[in-house]
């Protein structure tokens, strides 16, 4: 029989059982609106993990500390020792810090938390310190003594690093306060992230401006109170950031001038968030908002991505030259992404398992549906073989049956998350719909009714025609 | 010049295990049917009569014996060749007419032609003039269900006849209709006969058997020709 006849014989069928048609489809309408979901949502957390990743570096190393919590009990808790010859001193060992080993202040038994006389002052030796520290060391075991002094990196810190570490292009240091502002169209005082940041941050974190300039080095040298505001931020103060630009904005009330506006960023995972902070010299804000009271990140660029281990371990080295007793939370931007990139492969796997097993229970639906078909079309099967119908006609017209159920069932499912996916935007899930998925969905659907079709249709094609005719 | 023979079954036995007990259906049959005869197979219900019509039309084995259809030693046929004489040597029309019930009336009567690997138009140019001698043009897109059950059993011998088989095989054709309709069927028959087609029917009944050129009755599996 030739094939574009047995197809129209299945299409007579579907036609005529349309209702049926319909139910036996409804797995596979499931199955084909999850994998094309599915993939919508991977796609779209993939370009979700890309755009806010967009604005980091993959050969940046964020180096940031963080003080232990204060166990109670015995603890040592002393600030990073300041001192007069706190320039020379703390200087790695092998940069000639000798001096640094009776420079530091002596560590607080108290508890309580001293302070650092000044950002600029703090740095010091931490040299009897450590020494201290070391010779308890052994005593209360390493765990309990590290991280326990108060560190405030420094742009001198930096300094080390980009002296000593070989294979950097380039290095900056930042941190954020919370301050209040007002100015513009606020009419209350309203909380901001304020970000103290050098001149070759916005170079670093791929910042791109909207109007004038960014921070300049000078700006920096003195101190001068010049702002940049994020692309939202200004929206938010002044209604629009052409309106931002060289207007005056109020920080923890002294009057800054908006030397620019960044263009859209967009959300980001890591690092600052540029649309909504205020940038402004590293210097301006220790000196008129946070004093020492910050803690910094500083920010090193490995020239070779690939060589960003070696980095690691270098930088490691050069701080614990000048902090032996601290230890430092290294982070680098591609082990971000990868995490990112990592959990969202494993979410799509585990949606494209619960697809497929979606897929597998509408398979088997199929082949009860076609089963029952198998058993009510007996005598017509009987006939068709009687008048000449061969094993491969009815076989195949089985099989074709089934791959058009499933086929119709793969269009509905494909349509039907085109449906679901304006849905899915309105709980915040970002998807990107794509042919590929819907390909997918309906490749799957006609492997699946072929698959779960065959057995009955095998056993159709099997029926002895005299029985057949005598099933009634 | 001896006639040709259409059918020709030697010794034919046919039995079914029925629990312990094997229940031999038929007997040692010997048959013959030349080409262009009407042959009525008469006999009881349980006499063994669908067991042969099933073996000759091909539709089951035997357990032994010979049985040649045009000279085709149907005995040593594979499934597959099976099929195709099936679809080309053979005309069926049953009692209860088995046309399907999904399937318009041409699309019923072309089914075969469509078997043999023929496209639709073809088929239903070969089936004009079948269907215009059983009087069936009104009625092509019609369902069976739409038709008296004299109409569906010419559906059915129009099916039978338009893949101009060597042989119409006919199982009860009268069966389950009225009398009117079935004497309609059995004056078609005597036309067919006429028109030098070979057709062997079944049935039960003797008045039926009557309209054939030649009975052969068949009681408990045995075979004997009528006189």
């Amino acid at each position: 029989m030739r094939f574009s006849e047995i197809l129209n014989l299945v299409k007579l069928n579907l036609i005529q059982n349309k209702f049926k048609v319909l139910l036996t489809s409804i797995g596979i309408i499931v199955g084909a609106a999850t994998i094309v979901i599915v993939i919508a949502v991977g796609r779209g957390g993939k370009a979700d993990v890309a755009e806010q990743f967009r604005n980091l570096n993959a050969g940046a190393l964020d180096i940031s500390y963080e003080q232990a919590q204060d166990s109670g009990g015995f603890s040592f808790r002393g600030s990073r020792p300041g001192g007069s010859s706190g320039e020379s001193s703390g200087r790695p060992s092998f940069q000639g810090g000798e001096a640094a080993a009776f420079s530091g202040n002596i560590p607080d038994f108290s508890g309580k938390k001293p302070e650092s006389s000044s950002g600029e002052s703090s740095r010091g030796g931490g040299g009897f310190f450590s020494g201290f520290n070391n010779m308890f060391g052994g005593i209360f075991g390493s765990s309990d003594t590290k991280n326990t002094e108060r560190i405030t990196l420094s742009d001198e810190d930096m300094e080390d690093i980009t002296s000593y570490v070989p294979g950097l292009s380039d290095a900056t240091i930042s941190y954020t306060t919370k301050q209040n502002i007002y100015g513009g169209n606020i009419e209350e005082t309203e909380s901001y992230t304020v970000a103290g940041t050098l001149s070759n941050y916005a170079d670093l974190s791929n910042l791109t401006m909207l109007f004038g300039d960014y921070l300049s080095d000078a700006d920096n040298e003195n101190k001068t109170k010049v702002c940049v505001l994020g692309y939202s931020a200004a929206k938010q103060i002044f209604g629009s950031a052409e309106e931002a630009y060289d207007s005056l904005v109020y920080i923890d009330d002294r009057p800054y001038t908006v030397g620019g506006v960044l263009a859209e960023q967009g959300t980001v995972e890591a690092g600052i968030s540029a649309d909504d902070a205020i940038f402004i010299p590293y210097a301006t804000g220790i000196k008129y908002l946070t004093g020492s009271d910050i803690s910094p990140t500083i920010t090193v660029i490995a020239a070779d991505v690939d060589n960003i281990e070696a980095v690691r371990e270098n930088v490691k080295t050069v701080l614990a030259a000048s902090y032996p007793n601290a230890e430092f939370t290294i982070s680098d931007a591609g082990s971000k992404m990868e995490a990112a990139n990592k959990s969202n492969e494993t979410l799509t796997l585990m949606l494209i398992a619960m697809a497929s097993i979606v897929f597998i229970i509408g398979g088997i639906g199929i082949m009860n549906v076609l089963f029952v078909s198998v058993k009510e079309r007996t005598e017509e099967i009987g006939i068709l073989k009687a008048i000449g119908g061969s094993r491969k006609d009815i076989l195949l017209e089985f099989i074709m049956e089934a791959c058009f159920i499933s086929l119709i069932g793969g269009i509905i499912g494909v349509l039907v998350s085109f449906v679901i996916n304006p849905v899915l935007s309105g709980f915040s899930i970002r998807t990107e719909m794509s042919v590929s998925g819907a390909v997918l969905a309906l490749a799957f659907s006609i492997v699946t009714g072929t698959v779960f079709g065959f057995y009955p249709a095998w056993k159709a094609s099997k029926l002895v025609p005299v029985e057949a005719l005598s099933s009634e | 010049m001896a006639a040709e023979q259409v059918i020709s079954m030697k010794q034919v036995c046919k039995s079914y295990q029925m629990g312990a007990e094997k229940l031999n259906v038929l007997k040692k049959i010997d048959f013959t049917v030349n080409k262009g005869e009407f042959t009525a197979i008469l006999g009881p219900s349980g006499s063994g009569k669908s067991t042969l019509m099933n073996i000759i039309g091909c539709m089951d084995t035997m357990d032994s014996g010979s049985y040649e259809l045009n000279s085709i030693p149907i005995h040593a046929a594979k499934e597959k060749e099976l099929t195709k004489i099936r679809n080309q040597e053979i005309g069926f029309i049953f009692q209860n007419y088995h046309l399907i019930p999904t399937y318009t009336v041409m699309q019923n009567i072309i089914m075969p032609l469509l078997m043999r690997g023929k496209d639709r138009k073809t088929a239903e140019k070969e089936c004009e003039e079948v269907i215009s001698m059983l009087g069936l043009a009104e009625r092509l897109r019609h369902k069976p269900s739409e038709l008296s059950g004299g109409q569906r059993q010419r559906v059915a011998i129009a099916r039978a006849l338009c893949s101009k088989p060597s042989l119409l095989l006919a199982d009860e054709p009268t069966g389950a209709l009225d009398q009117n309709s079935g004497t309609e069927v059995l004056k078609l028959f005597t036309k067919l006969h006429e028109m030098g087609n070979t057709i062997v029917m079944i049935t039960h009944d003797m008045n039926v058997a009557k309209w054939a050129q030649r009975t052969v009755r068949i009681v408990d599996g045995e075979m004997f020709e009528e006189n």
